[in-house]
Parts: structure tokens; sequence; C-alpha cells
């Protein structure tokens, strides 16, 4: 999923100065299972602004809700009308609710109330790790399933590098080295010899480096 | 950019969100027989693990200067681990008011044995002792 995590609330009232009356919006996807963008932070959220704001001495009148969605059109149709009652929505979703609304949107005015971090996985409950980069050319039927790409310092194709030691990376001693266990997987599974060959230079256009990546399926189109 | 500075506070006192199992006697008596100041108002929750972030925030909001939270003891908790959830939620609103500029000393988790109200009383002057030493700090 995608992980989030809050934005300080000196930024967040930063953002609303001269906001007289917002929209606190979450979302019932990612941000709600990773504990950053749900019901439940936004009433957190709703409540700190009104604590931040009488502090201030600034009036404001604040509402809050949550869709199924903000990366589905049809979750986001009420917000082109409803959104222009208010001086801005503050949404909780990830960065791509908050561009889909500002796309979709035109006359609402769309800030962030969360950072949008990764692609990661619940390790347990409160901690989030990153296993995809969302690179766009998968190898990890090459890898173990282990991916080299997220989960490297270095992103290297062909590891480890000369820093791992004892199954710990250079770079942050506290995380294991990922090609270290690539080496132990792949070897487990009796395809250590795979290891002897030397991956290709990456091909990093899919990774978006040459603007927004878009997917088009002809058989889904309406 | 740099919001205004706070205003000064109303005084409204302390809030004291507390377990039905922390609190045997009635806040009032504790009130009357001088144990707690005057201006301190209790709330009574079947259990502290109901209290979510927003209810402590929003006793700030309307006007409390300080607030503790008194659950059963970690390990004996009528149901389980209610204070220990309560103690997370006080830990994260104590975060909350810091990034709003307000001292996290302001918010107290106690742990009550059963039955005892003195913990209370001790949390409750505690506090009031605290906000005279913050007074113009914030």
């Amino acid at each position: 999923m995608i992980i989030a995590e809050r934005k300080s609330m000196n930024e967040i009232l930063d953002m609303l100065d001269g906001v007289k009356k917002l929209l606190v919006l979450g979302c019932r996807g990612c941000v709600a299972v990773c504990s950053a963008g749900g019901d439940k932070e936004v009433e957190i959220m709703a409540s700190a602004i009104r604590l931040g704001k009488k502090l201030a001495g600034e009036p404001i009148k604040i509402e809050a809700t949550t869709y199924i969605r903000q990366c589905d059109p049809e979750y986001i149709e009420p917000l082109k009308k409803e959104g222009k009652k208010y001086d801005a929505v503050l949404s909780m979703a990830c960065g791509v609710g908050v561009n889909f609304i500002a796309d979709l949107c035109p006359g609402v005015k769309v800030l962030p109330g969360v950072n949008t971090t990764f692609y990661g996985a619940n390790l347990s409950s409160g901690e989030w790790k990153e296993m995809c980069a969302g690179c766009g050319s998968c190898v990890l039927h090459l890898t173990g399933g282990l991916c080299p790409v997220a989960r490297c310092a270095k992103r290297l194709s062909n590891g480890p590098c000369g820093g791992s030691q004892g199954g710990r990376c250079e770079i942050h001693p506290d995380t294991p080295c990922v090609w270290h266990f690539i080496h132990e997987r792949l070897q487990e599974q009796g395809e250590a010899d795979r290891l002897k060959e030397i991956m290709p230079i990456r091909d990093w256009s899919p990774a978006g480096d040459a603007g927004p990546r878009r997917r088009v399926r002809e058989d889904l189109l309406p | 950019m740099a919001r205004k500075k706070s205003k000064k506070r109303a005084s409204a006192g302390i809030v004291g969100f507390c377990c039905n199992y922390t609190v045997s006697v009635e806040p009032e008596m504790l009130k009357e027989r001088g144990l707690v100041p005057e201006d301190v108002a209790f709330k009574r929750l079947p259990c502290t693990g109901r209290l979510e972030v927003p209810a402590i925030l929003d006793a700030f909001t309307e006007g409390a200067e300080a607030v503790f939270v008194a659950g059963c003891q970690i390990d004996e908790c009528h149901n389980l681990s209610g204070s220990k959830r309560a103690a997370k939620r006080v830990q994260y609103a104590r975060k909350i008011l810091e990034e709003l500029g307000l001292q996290p000393e302001r918010l107290e988790m106690v742990f009550v044995p059963r039955g005892e109200s003195e913990p209370i009383v001790e949390a409750a002057r505690e506090l009031k002792m605290r906000l005279s030493t913050m007074e113009g700090r914030s």
C-alpha cells in the first residue's frame, strides 16, 4: 500500500493561514490502512486545527468527512460542487488524491495534510517498511522475490557491494543487506547459479524519469 | 510563515478523564472536602481505552488549562489493555500539543489502583502546581 504520514501541525497551520471555512477530507484507501488519513485521523486533524486556530485567536469553521477513495473520479464527483463551499479542502489522502482533486475540481483549493512517503508493507502495528519502488521494470523473478531497487541503498542490480558486512548495509547498519538475503534465498531455492549472471544495465525509462507515467488498457476503456 | 503568538488562554481549570474503576467516590465529594481544586472537572468514562485523541484536544479547545487521564494500573485494567491504549493516545496528544506550541506537561496520564482516590487528588494538585509555574510561558 501507499504509506503516508501526517504533516506537522506547524506546517498545516501555516498553509491554512487566512482559511476560515475548511473541509478536512479523509480517504478510506491506503492512508486509512496505514493510519495516516482515514476517519480516525481526520477527526484528530480537525480537533488539532481547531485548537491551533483557537490558540492563534483565528476563528475557523471545520467540517470533516471521508471518501471511499480519492483516486477514482466517481468518489470525488460530489466535491466538484461541495468543495466550493470551503476556503480550502485539506486532503488526508496520498498525493494522488490531492492531484486528482486539483485536476477534477476547478475552483476548489486543495491542500495536502500528509506527506506521501513510499510503497510499503505493515511489519507490525505502527511499523511500515518500503518494499517496492514502483520502478516499472520488475526483476523480482531474478532475485528471489526481494527487491534490490527498493531495498538496497545503492539500488544495485548486481550486489552486494563491498560495504555489506555481516549481512548489514553499510549505509544504514541497522538495515539488513537485501543482496545478502537475495544470495541466501537463491541458494535455498537451488538457484545460486543465477548469481553468476551479470544483470544488464538497468533501463530506468519506465521509472518515471520522463514525466508522468500512464497506462491504458483498451479492453477496459468505456 | 510565522503565525501570531498565542493569546493568553482563558482559565477554565483542569479536566480529568477518569475510568469508572478509578473514581470510586463521587468527584464532587473530593471538592467538598477540599481535596481537589474547585476548578477541576471530572469526566467519567466506562474505560480510558475508550478515550480518543480528539476528546483530549477538544478539552483544551473548550478552555481547559490542563488535562489528566486516570486509568487502571497498567497490568490491572478491568478491560485488560484499556489504560495501556489510553497511555499511548495521551503520548500522541502530547506530541500534537507540542507541535501547536502548548507545553506537553499540561497533559498527564496517571495509573490508579482500583478504589483509591489519592492518586487522582495528587494528579489534580500536581497539575495545578505545574500551571502556576507555567504562567507567562505561553
